[in-house]
């Protein structure tokens, strides 16, 4: 615990999260209820109608066409899970369904904390293999709101192409690790898992997703409906979001808790801010990760079996952070008697839920979809309790 | 492929179609599917019974019991209960509803209109309204915020009132919590954690008495 330097990553409820260092939380200001002006009314949008992936309920300001004010309730799913007084490898069965789609990234952050915890240290093999899990879920997750992106805009061949993609990686995922999602797969302190000749499997669709990418960029229609909207250069950005309005940050070149300075990794910066640059810098990460998946196979030593590590201590906190498809994933333990004790989780969702609603005041209705859809946003993280 | 004649480069991929469910499964995956196996008795969240029998609709497929239980690659993991088939006849229209999902069964009941499954060839269909619904999906555990929104969308729904319940959670509450529905009124229970697009399309077909 110390004072925050560097950029302020997010919020936990004991803690404040800096790229080095952990400070206290000092709540932050609330917003005071917006009143509406002339003519204006004010309509629900959700939490259960078509066009929403999950319950979320948005309540929007509007004189007619004009969004002069937005409110986001993610909380109607919330789900209350009980981790405390777990032991480790159980409470990693819940842990890697707070976002069963992003799983990877949040059964591996917890992991790492654990890990950290316990004082047990992983061979590099068994963290290029971690880093493979991630990055595969990346890619799935990038398709995934491109697809969502070409739906919005009524693109139904590409957004099928797209689905068709998504399909195959969630094949590939499937036969490495023998689930779809990745659940059950995690091990503290070694990994089952293989990912040998897992490059060469996603080649061609690395290829196929560029012919599809490149003919986008040439639809000024589809480009329009995502230029300008949704422009956010908050300080509080991360993920693409940040990414896109020309911030470096990246959990894979500021935290240590995976070696991504390994694979010589380097951030996806470019400097729309808005859903295009949302947009760009999902694409160009998939190719970006595609590079990672390649580097971390060649130092993952093959098929083998990975044993596990055993912990030398039965008590201690830990933390870790990682790059979700999101962006920061932070994780905070404390473990008793090899029992958890405590847990803290920032998950991605809730930064991007505010980046959202900053930048949808002066959009109009049509550009909802595009703002909505470029951020990626998954409900199960944020609406969660933790005890 | 500078070109931007989408409708071209769509004919040019040819048919990603499967022949599901007229031929098997062209990629099955293992988990989830059927679990076979004896002699196991610490499942997490008691998918195996006394006598040792395997419960799909509670399993959240974690691996604990392999190798005493396997995965079979088998796709069958639904149950249909309480429901006449001639209650359906035409296309069907799903309501689907996340009273408190992770996330993983709101993207398999997506990918069933994924090219490689296609389920409107199968006249399945997906509605904005429950006024417009043959069935309401349900996915995920029971959750205060929305239990209101449930029952608001069982009453807005015509009759017959098809009601599924997908996956672990929403069969048993899973790992997670307690399950959102009246297990008496469901009429097709959909295993799995979460259950495959290949699942999904023949649990509504069986549903359906196809």
């Amino acid at each position: 615990m110390g004072k925050g330097e560097g950029r302020f990553i997010g919020r936990t409820a004991s803690f404040e999260v800096y790229p080095s260092v952990l400070a206290p939380a000092v709540p932050g200001a609330v917003e005071p209820e917006r009143k509406l002006g002339p003519s204006e009314m004010r309509f629900n949008y959700g939490p259960s109608t078509g066009g929403l992936m999950e319950s979320v309920n948005f309540s929007i300001d509007s004189p007619g066409e004009l969004i002069t004010g937005i409110e986001v309730n993610p909380y109607y799913k919330t789900r209350k899970l009980r981790i405390s007084g777990q032991k480790p490898e159980d409470a990693l069965l819940i842990m890697e369904r707070i976002n069963g789609f992003h799983s990877a990234s949040n059964s591996i952050s917890y992991i790492l904390a654990v890990e950290d915890a316990l004082g047990i240290t992983v061979p590099e093999p068994v963290s290029m293999r971690r880093i493979i899990q991630i990055e595969l879920e990346r890619i799935r997750s990038n398709l995934t709101v491109m697809e969502r992106l070409c739906s919005a805009a009524g693109f139904g061949v590409p957004h099928n192409m797209l689905a068709a993609l998504r399909e195959k990686v969630s094949r590939i995922i499937g036969n490495a690790t023998g689930h779809r999602y990745m659940f059950g797969t995690g091990k503290i302190g070694g990994t089952d898992l293989s990912f040998s000749g897992i490059a060469h499997k996603l080649e061609p669709l690395i290829d196929e997703f560029r012919e599809i990418n490149e003919s986008l960029l040439q639809s000024k229609i589809f480009i329009n409906r995502l230029q300008g909207n949704g422009k956010v250069t908050d300080k509080g950005l991360i993920g693409p979001a940040a990414r896109s309005a020309g911030l470096r940050f990246d959990a894979r070149s500021d935290s240590q808790s995976l070696p991504y300075e390994r694979l010589n990794f380097q951030p996806i910066v470019r400097n729309e801010a808005d859903a295009f640059g949302r947009f760009m810098v999902r694409a160009e990460e998939i190719f970006s990760s595609m590079g990672l998946i390649e580097r971390a196979e060649e130092l993952s030593e093959g098929s083998e079996r990975i044993e596990v590590v055993s912990p030398e201590i039965a008590d201690g906190t830990g933390a870790a952070r990682v790059e979700s498809p999101q962006g920061d994933l932070f994780v905070f333990t404390e473990i008793g008697n090899f029992v958890i004790r405590h847990i803290e989780l920032m998950s991605p969702g809730k930064s991007n839920l505010e980046a959202f609603r900053h930048g949808s005041v002066g959009t109009i209705f049509t550009d909802f979809p595009f703002n909505w859809e470029s951020f990626g946003i998954w409900i199960s993280e944020v609406g969660v309790e933790i005890e | 492929m500078t070109s931007n004649l989408w409708f071209l480069k769509g004919i040019k991929k040819g048919v990603l179609t499967e022949k599901f469910p007229a031929e098997p499964p062209e990629e099955p995956p293992l988990r989830p599917s059927v679990m076979e196996g004896a002699e196991y008795s610490e499942c997490p969240v008691e998918a195996i019974d006394a006598e040792g029998k395997w419960i799909a609709g509670r399993c959240i497929f974690c691996r604990r019991c392999e190798p005493h239980f396997m995965p079979t690659g088998n796709q069958d993991l639904s149950e249909v209960r309480n429901f006449s088939p001639d209650a359906i006849r035409k296309s069907f229209y799903i309501y689907p509803l996340d009273s408190g999902s992770c996330g993983a069964c709101n993207m398999e009941l997506l990918s069933i209109f994924n090219p490689q499954y296609d389920a409107n060839r199968l006249r399945i269909f997906m509605t904005n309204s429950p006024r417009h619904a043959d069935a309401l999906l349900v996915m995920g555990v029971r959750t205060e915020g929305m239990e209101n929104v449930l029952r608001e969308a069982l009453d807005a729904m015509p009759g017959p009132k098809v009601i599924i319940a997908m996956g672990a959670c929403a069969i048993s509450g899973g790992i997670i919590g307690t399950m959102p529905l009246d297990k008496e009124k469901v009429a097709l229970e959909i295993a799995g954690c979460p259950p495959s697009p290949y699942t999904i399309i023949s649990a509504i077909m069986k549903l359906r008495g196809d």
